[in-house]
This record gives structure tokens, sequence and C-alpha cells, in this order.
């Protein structure tokens, strides 16, 4: 198998404009070299982006941005991040083990698309903007624009994700990531979801939810039943109620190797409470150390 | 078949590689460095954790290519028979060894997390942990070990970088 090594974005497109098909996008290799040892790819060129030194960087001038490579690592630790998208923070950190943290990257768990990928429920709810370049040109895609299936993407063969814009956060806002997995470290997520929840400013009325879930179905989601179900309440029983049974319904759940539909199904809406509470937890203690 | 240029252990060495090779099977098929251990091949058990740049990587599930020109640390380079470093000393002392198999993994992982951080606290020792399998030990001599370590950080204050060489 060929493998290129390229330093610079332009050689990267003009390399997958080239090979087209035939290539291989490698990023930290995490699911790549997993595919390729199960014979799963037989790609005929891998095109290796890791010291493409102008996507790694994560950057805040105005809003904040995340190159394709940035590891998860560098996404768990860095200040703007934890911030003000501790979600994100929180999925990257639960990746694998440190090994896999390391060298995996956002670009890739984009790429993906793995029904069970852990960054993508916060990216949904972040609005996420991600970027594409191609040798002929550029374009942004909306996060769940992006992702048409299971492990497939808008993304074209000569394309490269080369960003990811999130969307500001505003005023008594704050998000929470709840992953549920059969141990606590190093597992693929029986459910994983992300909340970002704005309250009003008497703090007691919901007045945006957004609501994304991944293994809980062939890809992540936002779940709008189940945010309609929350905006204008203020989070009683009943609203979480129906807020857990929409989320439920939208679900596509099956039985597998991790989990049973069933227990899925009992498992959402208490992961659903979990994340809404921590929320709102986050919004009040943001707001006493403000006072 | 390419050649890459790897800076194994402080010196600079050539290798003819596929493409898809892993870094792991290079390291102990061509370069003869049998230290670091071949267990899941699927990145889930770290008994083929190397330093590249000095992050823990699992090696089995990443190409030799993508390691051209950047410092690869193998359990032997930290470790001289009869010298060993301080978490060497304490997987002894500790009782952090049975088997073995997963020994090299561990203690590569750990001199990444001491470096970083010569005083970890037992939640910072799991976590840093969490992708390292034992299936020997139950993990509390191991955690023991790194702890060992660094309560001696902090009683005999040495630079970061310094303890784990
Ligand atoms: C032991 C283990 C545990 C794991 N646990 C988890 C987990 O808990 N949660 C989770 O979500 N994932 C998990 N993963 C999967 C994986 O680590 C992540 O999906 C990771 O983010 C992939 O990033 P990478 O850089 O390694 O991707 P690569 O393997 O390099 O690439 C993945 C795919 O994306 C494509 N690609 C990469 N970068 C780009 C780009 N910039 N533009 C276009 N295409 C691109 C590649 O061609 C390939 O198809 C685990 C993997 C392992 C081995
Ligand atoms: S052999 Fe590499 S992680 Fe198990
Ligand atoms: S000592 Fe045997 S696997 Fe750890």
């Amino acid at each position: 198998m060929d493998f290129r090594s390229l330093r610079s974005l332009d050689e990267v497109l003009a390399a997958l404009a080239e090979l087209g098909d035939a290539a291989c996008v490698l990023a930290g290799g995490t699911d790549v070299m997993v595919q390729l040892g199960r014979g799963e790819i037989a790609p005929q060129t891998l095109v290796h982006i890791e010291h493409v030194g102008e996507l790694s960087a994560i950057s805040c001038n105005g809003h904040v941005r995340l190159g394709a490579t940035a590891t998860h690592s560098s996404i768990a630790e860095s200040p703007a991040i934890l911030n003000s998208y501790g979600s994100l923070a929180a999925a990257a950190a639960s990746v694998g083990g440190w090994q896999t943290q390391s060298v995996g990257t956002i670009g890739g768990n984009i790429a993906n698309a793995s029904p069970a990928a852990d960054l993508l429920p916060p990216l949904l709810v972040h609005g996420a903007v991600v970027s594409l370049s191609s040798a002929s040109g550029s374009r942004t895609l909306s996060i769940d624009q992006l992702l048409t299936g299971r492990r497939s993407t808008a993304c074209a063969a000569d394309e490269l994700i080369v960003a990811v814009d999130l969307e500001p956060v505003g005023a008594r806002t704050a998000d929470a990531f709840v992953k549920v997995g059969r141990r606590s470290a190093m597992e693929v997520s029986i459910v994983a979801l992300a909340v970002r929840l704005t309250l009003d400013e008497t703090m007691t009325t919901v007045t945006d939810a957004r609501i994304a879930l991944a293994s809980c179905g062939p890809m992540a989601f936002r779940a709008t039943e189940a945010e309609a179900a929350l905006i204008g309440t203020t989070l009683d029983d009943d609203a979480l109620r129906a807020a857990g049974a929409a989320l439920g319904n939208r679900a596509q759940l099956i039985d597998d190797v991790r989990a049973t539909a069933a227990y899925r199904r009992r498992l959402i809406p208490r992961v659903l409470g979990k994340a809404v509470a921590e929320c709102r937890q986050t919004i009040v203690n943001r707001s006493e150390s403000q006072t | 078949m390419m050649s890459v240029s790897l800076n194994i252990n402080g010196r600079d060495r050539s290798v003819n590689v596929d493409g898809a090779d892993t870094l792991l099977d290079v390291l102990r098929e061509q370069v003869g460095l049998l230290g670091t251990k071949e267990g899941c091949v699927e990145g889930e058990c770290g008994a083929c954790t190397v330093l590249i740049d000095g992050a823990p990587v699992d090696s089995c599930i990443y190409a030799a290519a993508a390691a051209g020109g950047r410092q690869v640390t193998t359990i032997e380079g930290l470790a001289r028979p009869g010298d060993y470093s301080p978490i060497q000393q304490a997987f002894i002392d500790g009782g952090g060894v049975q088997c073995g198999f997963c020994t090299p993994g561990f203690i590569v992982t750990l001199t990444a997390l001491l470096r970083r951080n010569p005083d970890p606290s037992r939640d910072e020792i799991n976590n840093a942990l969490s992708g390292n399998i034992c299936r020997c030990t139950g993990y509390s001599q191991i955690i023991e070990a790194a702890l060992l370590v660094a309560a001696a950080a902090t009683s005999t204050p040495t630079p970061a970088g310094a303890v784990a060489q």
C-alpha cells in the first residue's frame, strides 16, 4: 500500500484530486488502522494528514474553530473548549483511552460517522458548521447536513474536512454530555447524549433546548420533538417526562452486543434528566459566581 | 515498499515498510525490539504502548510510516539493566508485575504521566491507565506503585522530567 505523508493542505487536496476513490485519508488512524487490520478496507494509497500544521489548531477569534486534526487530548485540555463547550471536552475525554485520545482526531470522528461517535452529539447541539475543501473549491455544511447515514457523510472522495466552527454560547446557556457504557472506561457507548439549554432572565423558563443522541440509531441526530417538549417549560416533571418519551420515540433502538433495545429505552429518559439537571446547575452556579 | 527514517530511543534507523505496516510489527520484526508486546492488535489493551514525541500511542494501530521523523520511545529506551527508573523500581517493590505481559505498556504510559505531572492523584493515575489492561494484578499494585513514585516526588522535589528518565 502506498503512503504519502504530506505537510501542506494544497498537497493533500492535489493528492485527493489525483487519486479519488483510490485514496484513504489517514489522520490518527485509530479507525483506519483497525479497519485495515480487519481487512474491511483496502485503499491503494494512504494520504497522511497528521503533519499538516495548518489543520491542527483550536482558535477562538470571536468564535471557536477546531482544525480537523485537533486531537481528542488537545480538545479535552483546551481552555476555550472547557469554558464554553464542556460537553465537547467531556466527549473527547471519553473516546477510548489516553492512547486513543493522543492521536485520534475530531475530523476522523466526524468522517467515520459511526452511530456511536461521541463527538457528534455535542457538535449537533452546538450547531457545528463543517468546512470542506477540495482542489476545485470549498464549501460549508452544517453537521446534520454532513451526516447522511450509518458510516456515511456528504464528504466526497476528493474532499477534506478542514475545520469545524461552533456557534457562540450566550448568557444563561450551558451544556452537558452524558455517556453510558458497560463500564466507565474504554467503552463504546450504549447511549451518548448532549444537551444545550438556555434559561430566561428569571432562570426558571427554558427559552432554548437542544438535544442530540448517539448510539440510538444508524447515525447521531438532533431530537427536535424532545426539544420542543422542553422549550417554554420550567423543566417540571411533566415536561421532562414528555421530552423523555419523545426522545425514546425518535430513537431507532436495536439489540446489539452492548445492550438490548428495551434497556436503551429505559435508559434514555434518565440520561436526559441527568444532563438537563447538570445544565441547569451550571447556569445557576455561573450566575451566582457573577453576583 | 518505502524507506522511512525513524528515531527510536534516540537513534536514527532507516526501515523499509509498506504503507499499512504497523509500528508494532516494525519494532518487533525489523528493529528487533521485543519489549513492546502484541496483545489485541486493535487498540484496546495498551500492551503495545510506545511514546511518540512524548505521548502514549498504541503502536499496533499506528502506521510505521506515520512515525517518520518523530521520536519513538519504547520500553527499552526507559530501562537500563540494573538502573531502573523510579516507576520501574516501584513496580518491583510494590508487586506490580505478575505475568509481566502488560508491564511494558503500563510503564510506558505511567512514564508519560509522571513526566507531565510528577505528583498525580489516584484519579489521575486511573484515568491515564484507562487504555491499559492487566488480567493478573487487579490493578491495585500497579496504582500503588505509581502512588509510591508520586509520594517520593512530593517529599524530594525533583524537576519535572527528571522523575522518570
Ligand atoms: C480502542 C478504541 C476505542 C475507541 N473508542 C471510541 C469511543 O469511545 N468513542 C468514539 O467516538 N470513537 C472511539 N473510537 C474510534 C476513533 O478513535 C475515533 O473515531 C477517532 O476520532 C477517529 O479519528 P482518527 O484521527 O484516528 O481517524 P482515522 O482513523 O485517521 O480516520 C477515520 C476516518 O475518517 C477519514 N478522515 C480522517 N480525517 C479526515 C478529514 N480531515 N477529512 C475527511 N476524512 C477524514 C478517514 O479516511 C477514515 O475514513 C475508538 C477507537 C479505538 C481504537
Ligand atoms: S496490542 Fe495494541 S492495544 Fe492491544
Ligand atoms: S501482570 Fe499479567 S497481564 Fe498484567
